[in-house]
């Protein structure tokens, strides 16, 4: 199997599509719309329109990878499926693996700072 | 109007399957984004585009969720909405073409009339195909009304007989005014006439447009045998054949009389209202853009249902 081809298995497209954002934000814990959105824009400076947003539940709910949490009002929470960890994960994989290529071609060392945050610092090695 | 409201209303977009589902976490999604300030443009164009796009998804046409029942019939349906635009444009370009060949110089016939002929045979075929396809689709239809399915299509059906009752009525208004007319009022002399073709203009394209609807929402209840489905597809593939064809048979004519021909082309009906050409002639643009539109949207139908039918096909 091809590297692109691995990196779209689980069909969450690039690294700022929303499944992908959705996966990464249920990851640290049940999250209803409001939430999400805020989150995402917090984590990644994505800013998802309400359509967009329900259309990308719609398709992880679809596919197993999300489900609803149970919910007291009209707000309905959703949690990352056993399915959708191994889907992120895989796809975190990929994209590090395609990050450290990139780092070592232009000589770079990636850390990560700050732990809990999906925040990469880039340093040239120099 | 409460902002509630206008939250409901933004969530029509979407199939009300959809909608049953994720509308109320989507309303309160809204509420607690927007409140009572004011929905930014942005916001209404994601709710329509994802809207739009969840009922192409529900309708089949879109999504590997859909079986492949639902995309062959959700391909042959994507091919009767291209044929309804075709029939919009073949109206058109009937009245447009009236007594062409008796204003085209004898020597030039020979690529016009080739040109016509193709376009009335494909169209004979096309219209045969469709009702073919009706027929094959009788028996499902009588099983879904004798068991007791009847109020789930009794809307859209009544609607189209309505409308199609209507639509004869005035046809036969319309012929019986025209018969009592001399040829100048017929062909704008009289405002009252003309006014009255555009209005059955009109009632025709909704009839047509109601009668598409129904169609689709009736089919989608049929329960179809896989032999009858898989007629339907080879009949909805011959329909875009013709609609090829016809598409063909159109450029030709229309090239060869812009040619041969332009004083009809320039005198024609549609043509000085907004703009005179005689090599672009503004009924036949609008046919011309219904039809690239119309094969466009039997393309789609095509590219959906031709994939399973090839799976069925191995597997059979």
């Amino acid at each position: 199997m091809s590297k692109a081809t691995r990196l779209n298995q689980p069909g969450l497209g690039r690294n700022n599509e929303p499944p992908l954002l959705i996966l990464t934000s249920l990851a640290a814990g049940a999250k209803h719309g409001y939430a999400l959105t805020k989150d995402i824009e917090a984590f990644a400076g994505v800013s998802l329109g309400p359509g967009a947003l329900y259309g990308a539940i719609a398709r992880l709910e679809e596919r197993g990878l999300i489900e609803p949490a149970p919910s007291e009002d009209r707000r309905q929470p959703y949690c990352i499926t056993a399915s959708g960890r191994t889907a992120l994960a895989q796809a975190v994989r990929d994209m590090r693996a395609l990050s450290d290529v990139g780092a070592s071609r232009l000589g770079l060392r990636l850390s990560t700072r700050r732990a809990g945050r999906s925040v990469a610092t880039f340093m040239v090695t120099q | 109007m409460t902002s509630a409201d206008r939250f409901e209303r933004m969530i029509r977009w979407f199939p009300p399957r959809w909608r049953e589902h994720y509308g109320a976490g989507m309303v309160a999604l809204l509420e607690d984004t927007y409140a009572d300030g004011e929905v930014p443009l942005r916001a209404h164009f994601s709710m329509m585009r994802t809207g739009l796009v969840e009922r192409v998804r529900e309708f089949g046409l879109i999504g590997s969720a859909a079986t492949a029942n639902e995309r062959l019939r959700a391909g042959s349906l994507t091919i009767l909405c291209g044929w309804t635009l075709f029939m919009i444009a073949g109206a058109d370009f009937v009245k447009f073409s009236e007594r062409w060949n008796g204003a085209t110089p004898r020597a030039h016939l020979m690529l016009p009339d080739l040109g016509y002929a193709i376009v009335r045979d494909a169209g004979i075929a096309g219209v045969v195909v469709v009702l073919l396809g009706a027929l094959l689709a009788v028996p499902s239809f009588l099983r879904l009304v004798r068991g007791g399915n009847w109020p789930l299509v009794r809307g859209p059906v009544v609607r189209t007989v309505v409308a199609g009752t209507s639509v004869m009525v005035f046809t036969a208004g319309i012929s019986i005014w025209a018969h009592l007319l001399n040829s100048g009022d017929r062909n704008g002399g009289l405002w009252a006439y003309e006014g009255a073709v555009l209005l059955w203009c009109l009632a025709v394209i909704v009839t047509l447009g109601i009668a598409t609807g129904a169609a689709l929402r009736v089919s989608r209840q049929l329960d179809l045998a896989a032999r009858t489905l898989r007629l339907l597809c080879g009949l909805a593939i011959t329909l875009s054949v013709a609609m090829s064809a016809i598409l063909i048979g159109t450029a030709l004519w229309w090239a060869s009389e812009a040619a041969y021909a332009p004083r009809f082309m320039r005198e024609g009906i549609g043509n000085g209202i907004v703009i005179t050409s005689s090599t672009f002639p503004l009924s036949l643009v609008i046919a011309g853009l219904l039809m690239l539109l119309g094969l466009g949207v039997a393309a789609a139908g095509v590219a959906r249902l031709t994939p399973s039918l090839r799976r069925r096909e191995a597997t059979l």
